[in-house]
């Protein structure tokens, strides 16, 4: 256990003294800022809309394709390229220790960068226009949750090759990819529930079976169905950790199949 | 404190490691020695734990057993890639605090042990520097320091000196030197001279599989046949009565004659032991002129080259071989076909890889199994006549009939008509 943390607080270390990383801070808190602002002037300073806008909307899901595939690709393709991923898989800690560092770390930046709402909450708080701070609180929470869930299918991906662009394309692929299943799994059931069923009643009982199905997947709705409301349910937090933790394992296992694949 | 025995493992088709077995006992160095693709990395990466082998009946290091105690062997070894893997953006001293913390050293135990392995290997003055700012050989200096740093039983060092200067090689391989007084080393490289003079023992791997095995001296004596004393002198005499002189001295097996340059004649002399005095005061008495009189040790290199590309030293290269002869129709130099290094002249214990079977160059136009081929003349004074591929052309001019050429059998060289 203590070799995770060993291995995260060197990641983070690792991450916040390259410049890669104040960049990507820099652009992302400055678009952000300038969304919450933006925002707020439409509104006419509405500031559970303002930050609702700045914390959950499009921006963030963008920023969750983008920014966890990148983190991925620094803290798994280009070690694996540099050979500190060599030296790391050879040092006395466990590959799940590995893993798990490399993920807290990048959970850990990205919570960072998250941390910015809050500071919009206290501002707003300070100049007289008091936020809803369960809501605050619970959707930053929930963000940390589902930047976690991202990383954890970005390493997943970055692991399967040591070349960082591709590692890169691929962990953004599969970012989207998991936010597009209930797109796509709509458009196939438009399309296979017709010819798997024969009656209109069998038809509807069918649909509403997988959506529920597809629903239990939707990351957005288990996000705005809880934490965005300041609700904390263990049933929304269980459904982000094991998720998480499932491809956690595979990155694990896809880092132990190197060892074989050489 | 290594034990490897039958170790295979294979990249998809390719086997990178073929069925190799050898031990290092404690406190000894052993120089890995194959040219690049020899397998070294492979088997160095599978000890260390980084890659699994596809095969292996026994894999030991320092008491812990690679497949089922990787935790175990990585505790108790200190393995230096060749890449050199240190965090570009930590500084020295964080880099080795990092690695102290994953091999949970104590804190006040760390610090210490800091100052003294950066001392040792002489970056002392560098502590405060940035990984990525340190010069290559630096940077291997430090890379070293990390492995040192848990005070490890075994030290694995993968190709550790290449990409350094010469300078810098110097420098390291003495640290290396020193490093190896109490401990066990496994180190790597392609080049000779540095394995030659890091290690007590070299094994020698080449396309996975190991050649040879032994002390670098022994190694050279062995395969090479000693050494020669090599002579270059300016005398009345010819140089045929000079050789004559010199090989009537006891103890001399063979003398070789060389070139000529301008008024020095050379010699190779081959014989029991040193002769060099013998022959110096065989210069006296003969009132020969001495430029050289020198004992030439075979290199590692030349072993090297031979183990490696199956071609031989001259003198094996000209020993009989069975299915080399010359066949007497050949043109002069012609039908001097390579002869393939004969295993038993070699020393028990040696396995070579060398091809086994004549490896000679068969003359141009030789039979083969391959189907008769004919090639239609595009000469146009030849009125369309034809050649069968399979039988050589004839330089000389037509022979008659009569010509005995039959008799060797082994190249069927009758001139087609």
């Amino acid at each position: 256990m203590s070799g995770v943390f060993v291995v995260a607080r060197r990641e983070l270390s690792g991450l916040f003294m390259a410049p890669f990383t104040w960049i990507v801070l820099l652009v992302v808190l400055f678009i952000n800022g300038l969304l919450f602002a933006s925002i707020l002037y439409d509104t006419q300073y509405n500031v559970t809309v303002s930050l609702n806008g700045a914390m959950t909307g499009a921006s963030f899901w963008l920023w969750m394709i983008f920014l966890p595939a990148l983190l991925s690709m620094r803290l798994v393709a280009e070690e694996s390229r540099s050979g500190t991923l060599e030296y790391l898989l050879t040092a006395p800690v466990s590959d799940a220790a590995v893993v798990v560092g490399k993920f807290l770390a990048a959970t850990g930046f990205l919570a960072v960068i998250w941390s910015s709402s809050l500071v919009y909450a206290v501002s707003l708080d300070l100049a007289g226009g008091p936020p809803d701070w369960p809501a605050v609180l619970g959707t930053w929470f929930g963000t940390i949750l589902v930047s976690g869930l991202f990383v954890s299918i970005g390493m997943l991906a970055a692991t399967s090759t040591s070349t960082p662009l591709l590692a890169a394309f691929l962990s953004m692929v599969a970012s989207l990819m998991w936010m597009a299943i209930p797109f796509l799994a709509a458009r196939l059931m438009d399309y296979l529930v017709p010819l798997l069923t024969s009656s209109a009643e069998e038809q509807a009982a069918l649909v509403e079976r997988m959506a529920g199905v597809v629903a239990s997947m939707d990351a957005l709705r288990h996000f705005s169905r809880s934490f965005q409301m300041g609700i904390l349910d263990s049933a929304e937090v269980i459904f982000f950790l094991t998720w998480t933790g499932f491809f956690l394992f595979l990155t694990a296992r896809s880092i132990e199949a190197r060892r074989w694949r050489g | 404190m290594i034990e490897v025995a039958h170790l295979t493992r294979r990249y998809g088709a390719l086997t990178a490691v073929d069925d190799l077995s050898f031990e290092v006992s404690r406190g000894e160095v052993v120089g890995f020695l194959g040219p690049n693709g020899a397998g070294k990395t492979t088997s160095i990466r599978i000890l260390t734990g980084y890659l699994a082998a596809t095969r292996a009946e026994r894999l030991v290091v320092a008491g812990h057993d690679v497949q089922r105690d990787s935790m175990g062997v990585r505790r108790s070894i200190g393995y230096l890639p060749e890449s050199v893997p240190l965090y570009p953006e930590l500084r020295v001293e964080e880099m080795m605090r990092f690695h102290g913390r994953l091999h949970r050293m104590d804190r006040h135990e760390l610090r210490g042990r800091i100052s003294e392995v950066l001392d040792r290997v002489g970056v002392g003055d560098r502590r405060k520097q940035l990984v990525g700012t340190l010069s290559r050989g630096l940077k291997q200096r430090v890379g070293l320091a990390v492995a040192l740093l848990p005070d490890p039983e075994v030290l694995v060092l993968d190709e550790p000196t290449s990409g350094l200067d010469p300078i810098q090689r110097g420098e390291v391989r003495e640290l290396i030197r020193s490093l190896a007084d109490d401990r066990t080393v496994l180190l790597s490289s392609h080049i000779l001279g540095e394995v030659e003079s890091m290690a007590r023992r070299v094994i020698i791997l080449h396309e996975g599989r190991k050649v040879a095995d032994g002390p670098p001296a022994e190694l050279a004596t062995t395969l090479g046949g000693g050494g020669h004393v090599a002579v270059e002198v300016m005398g009345a005499a010819s140089a045929e009565d000079m050789a004559s002189l010199i090989g009537s001295l006891p103890g001399v097996e063979s003398v070789s004659t060389g070139d000529r340059v301008g008024i020095h004649q050379s010699f190779e002399v081959r014989g029991e032991g040193d002769l060099r005095e013998d022959i110096g005061a065989l210069a006296m008495t003969q009132s020969w002129a001495l430029r050289e009189l020198s004992w030439q040790r075979p290199t590692l290199e030349q072993l090297f080259t031979r183990l490696v590309t199956g071609v031989g030293v001259d003198e094996l290269a000209s020993a009989p071989s069975p299915g080399a002869e010359p066949a007497p129709g050949a043109a002069p130099g012609g039908g001097e076909a390579l002869a393939s290094p004969a295993q038993p002249t070699l020393a028990a214990g040696l396995e070579l890889s060398a091809p086994k079977g004549p490896a000679e160059s068969l003359p141009l136009g030789t039979p083969g199994d391959a189907a008769q081929k004919t090639i239609y003349s595009l000469n146009p004074f030849d009125r369309g006549a034809s050649r069968d591929l399979s039988k050589p052309v004839s330089v000389d001019a037509p022979a008659p009939e009569s010509a005995e050429d039959d008799g060797a059998g082994q190249g069927d060289r009758g001139d087609d008509s």
